[in-house]
């Protein structure tokens, strides 16, 4: 995947570009906002990475200026201010995402691999589907190889996320985020166990298994690990 | 009720004081003309009266009885012409001459002096007219009265008096409605002064206390307040960016030292740097996980996070049912009311009661878990409570102060930040925090105000 990474801290973007290279994409770096905002403007990306605070133009000017010229590619932003209050603020201006440093690099990964890749959207019968895995988002239906599967409606919810990001990385912090809408840091391992229950739900006694965990990055929904 | 709380107000107070001061100086002022002028009129009369005693005495010294007693008759002849009444008694009490029959009966004050009411019949009508007299013994054991028809002196003093009371009466009144209508002034000025420094309190720095432009004393107190105000608002202003600036500065450093962790890891030779890299790594994510513990409570200290209405009760729904599967089978047991709303930020109280459900459950060595919300007397009451160990009453403020963990959590994850983070969560929504005995184990209590006016849907 082809991204752009505009962060006027040299050393972070350098072991940023560097790991995201490891990871087996191309990444263009710009140093400030108005190299950034053209670089943005001349070439295609399939993923943007700006920083909040960039000399010249600041990050969420940027993704005013894009988004006012009518681009639609996916902006991640990436901030060292205080994330509560200014991840409202970078989505209203019209990021896609927000990731508060210092970040792990599996997790940025993860976060520009859902933002790059079109979300599985359910069918025309409102329909999401894995091999023998079975969602219908209209009837709140699972089934799994015909036989019917019963979710709490928080497990359907989690279930729902994992498929629409079916064969991607999805982080303990993007399932808080995406299932339950909280940015707090939950101590314990919570969000482990609710994917072990689910996992019991939709795996126990199936073959072959779709809910495997990546190590030292989260979970990934997928026929092939 | 009402009357009560008008009695103990200041209008009250001052609308009463300004009466009864504006009375007192209407009877000063009125007294003492009405004492100026009856003495006048008085000390006149007396001597008028003086005189003719005199001269009557020194006729009584000079005549013979027959002749002195035929003038005193002359002189009485017609009293209610001249206004003057006669009596003359010899030695043994025998009634000689004169035109009223009172001295038997009559008790004389100092020098002789008397004052009477005698009926007089003019025409038809009966009248009762008021007589000052005095009584001289005469030698030879008679004695003579001579008075004056002092009515018109009477009937002056009565209507002075008269209007006397009114006028303080009258004064009394107005002096209470003027104090009634100042005091309503001064209770408006303060109820906008008292509106401001509440939505002051709540954190809106920028308002200021409204000045009438009188240029009074309380438009004084209120310019100098409202300089204190401009003081602490550039302060918390300061504050606040020195804590984003050091926020950004510490992350941006950390961040920096992660990504050379990383790489240096991504690239270890052998099994030996993976472990140390890893090693590394965790250390580096604790303190950011630290960092960010600080900065959040920071945040919510400052005052300065937005507050919007939050649905408390959905929010506590939840983190309810976010830790039910880490909790043992009917272990964690939740009673919530529903649609209580207030005024918070949602994700700082989530995170806060985050923190007490974890306490709960690391601490509470597998007891039940009640988690409670309910309305009570305007107040979210939100209760969290463990049949663990508890926190000994000595503790329990030490508790809430950062980084302070207690005797007997050494050997249990945590940073020393979470029930900091509570309290400094639960002054940003003016709630009252109290870590209670749940007997057994630890209660913990949070009040937050409902939200008078949710928002319309």
């Amino acid at each position: 995947m082809k991204i752009l990474l505009v962060e006027d801290d040299r050393r972070a973007s350098e072991y940023l570009a560097k790991g995201l290279r490891e990871l087996g994409h191309v990444v263009e770096q710009a140093f400030d906002g108005e190299t950034g905002l053209a670089v943005a403007g001349s070439g295609t990306y399939d993923v943007l990475v700006l920083d909040r605070m960039l000399p010249k133009l600041d990050g969420l000017e940027i993704v005013r200026q894009l988004r006012a010229g009518g681009s639609t590619a996916p902006i991640l932003i990436l901030s060292a201010l205080d994330e509560v209050d200014e991840r409202v603020q970078g989505l209203r201006a019209g990021g896609d995402d927000y990731l508060a440093k210092p970040y792990h690099l599996e997790e940025l990964a993860a976060r520009l691999d859902a933002l790059s890749r079109r979300h599985s959207e359910a069918g025309p019968a409102g329909k999401l589907r894995l091999l023998d895995l079975e969602l219908d988002a209209r009837t709140r239906k699972v089934t799994r190889a015909g036989r019917k599967i019963d979710l709490t409606t928080r497990e359907f919810q989690l279930l729902e996320f994992l498929m629409r990001h079916t064969g991607q990385v999805v982080t303990r912090t993007m399932i808080l985020e995406g299932v339950w809408d909280y940015h707090f840091d939950p101590k314990t391992n919570v969000i482990d166990v609710h994917i072990s229950r689910l996992r019991q739900a939709i795996d126990k006694g199936f073959e072959p298994q779709l809910l495997h965990t990546v190590r030292g990055a989260g979970y990934t929904l997928t026929e092939d690990p | 009720m009402a009357l009560v709380s008008f009695a103990r107000s200041s209008i009250a107070r001052v609308a009463v004081l300004h009466g009864l001061v504006l009375a007192a100086s209407m009877v000063a002022v009125l007294g003492g003309v009405y004492l100026g002028t009856s003495r006048i009129i008085a000390n006149e009369g007396d001597q008028l009266l003086t005189l003719e005693v005199q001269s009557l005495a020194e006729d009584f010294r000079e005549k013979d009885l027959d002749a002195f007693v035929t003038e005193v008759v002359d002189r009485a002849e017609d009293p209610w012409v001249r206004g003057g009444v006669y009596e003359l008694r010899g030695p043994t009490g025998d009634f000689l001459a004169g035109n009223v029959v009172v001295l038997p009966e009559l008790a004389a004050g100092r020098d002789g002096w008397a004052e009477f009411d005698v009926a007089v019949t003019r025409g038809d009508a009966n009248a009762s007219r008021r007589i000052r007299g005095r009584i001289t013994a005469l030698r030879g054991g008679f004695q003579l009265l001579v008075g004056h028809d002092v009515q018109d002196r009477h009937t002056f003093r009565e209507v002075m008096l008269r209007s006397l009371a009114w006028a303080v009466l009258v004064t009394l009144l107005f002096g209470a409605l003027g104090g009634l209508w100042l005091g309503r002034r001064i209770s408006r000025t303060a109820q906008a002064i008292t509106a401001s420094a509440g939505r002051i309190a709540e954190g809106n720095l920028g308002e200021r206390l409204p000045v009438s432009g009188s240029g009074d004393e309380i438009d004084a107190l209120v310019t100098r307040f409202n300089d204190l105000l401009g003081r602490v608002e550039s302060l918390t202003t300061t504050m606040r960016a020195v804590l984003d600036s050091t926020a950004h500065d510490l992350r941006g450093h950390l961040n920096r030292i992660r990504g050379a962790a990383q790489d240096a890891r991504n690239g270890a030779a052998s099994p030996e740097q993976v472990r140390a890299g890893d090693a590394v790594l965790t250390e580096i994510d604790r303190l950011s996980g630290t960092l960010q513990g600080l900065l959040r409570i920071a945040l919510a200290e400052s005052g300065t996070a937005p507050l919007e209405s939050v649905d408390l009760s959905a929010v506590t729904a939840d983190l309810a049912e976010f830790y039910q599967p880490v909790a043992e089978p009917d272990q964690l047991h939740a009673q919530i009311t529903a649609g209580l709303m207030v005024r918070g930020h949602r994700q700082l109280l989530a995170q806060a009661l985050s923190n007490l459900l974890d306490n709960a459950l690391k601490y509470g060595n597998g007891s039940p878990v009640n988690l409670t919300l309910a309305a009570v007397d305007g107040r979210a009451r939100l209760c969290v409570s463990d049949g663990g160990p508890g926190i000994a009453p000595e503790y329990r403020e030490l508790a809430t102060v950062r980084f302070r963990r207690l005797p007997g959590s050494s050997g249990l994850p945590g940073s020393g930040l979470g029930l900091s983070l509570v309290a400094a969560v639960a002054r940003l929504h003016h709630a009252r925090l109290e870590l209670g005995d749940g007997d057994p184990g630890l209660r913990v209590t949070l009040e937050i105000p409902l939200d008078a006016a949710p928002a319309a849907t």
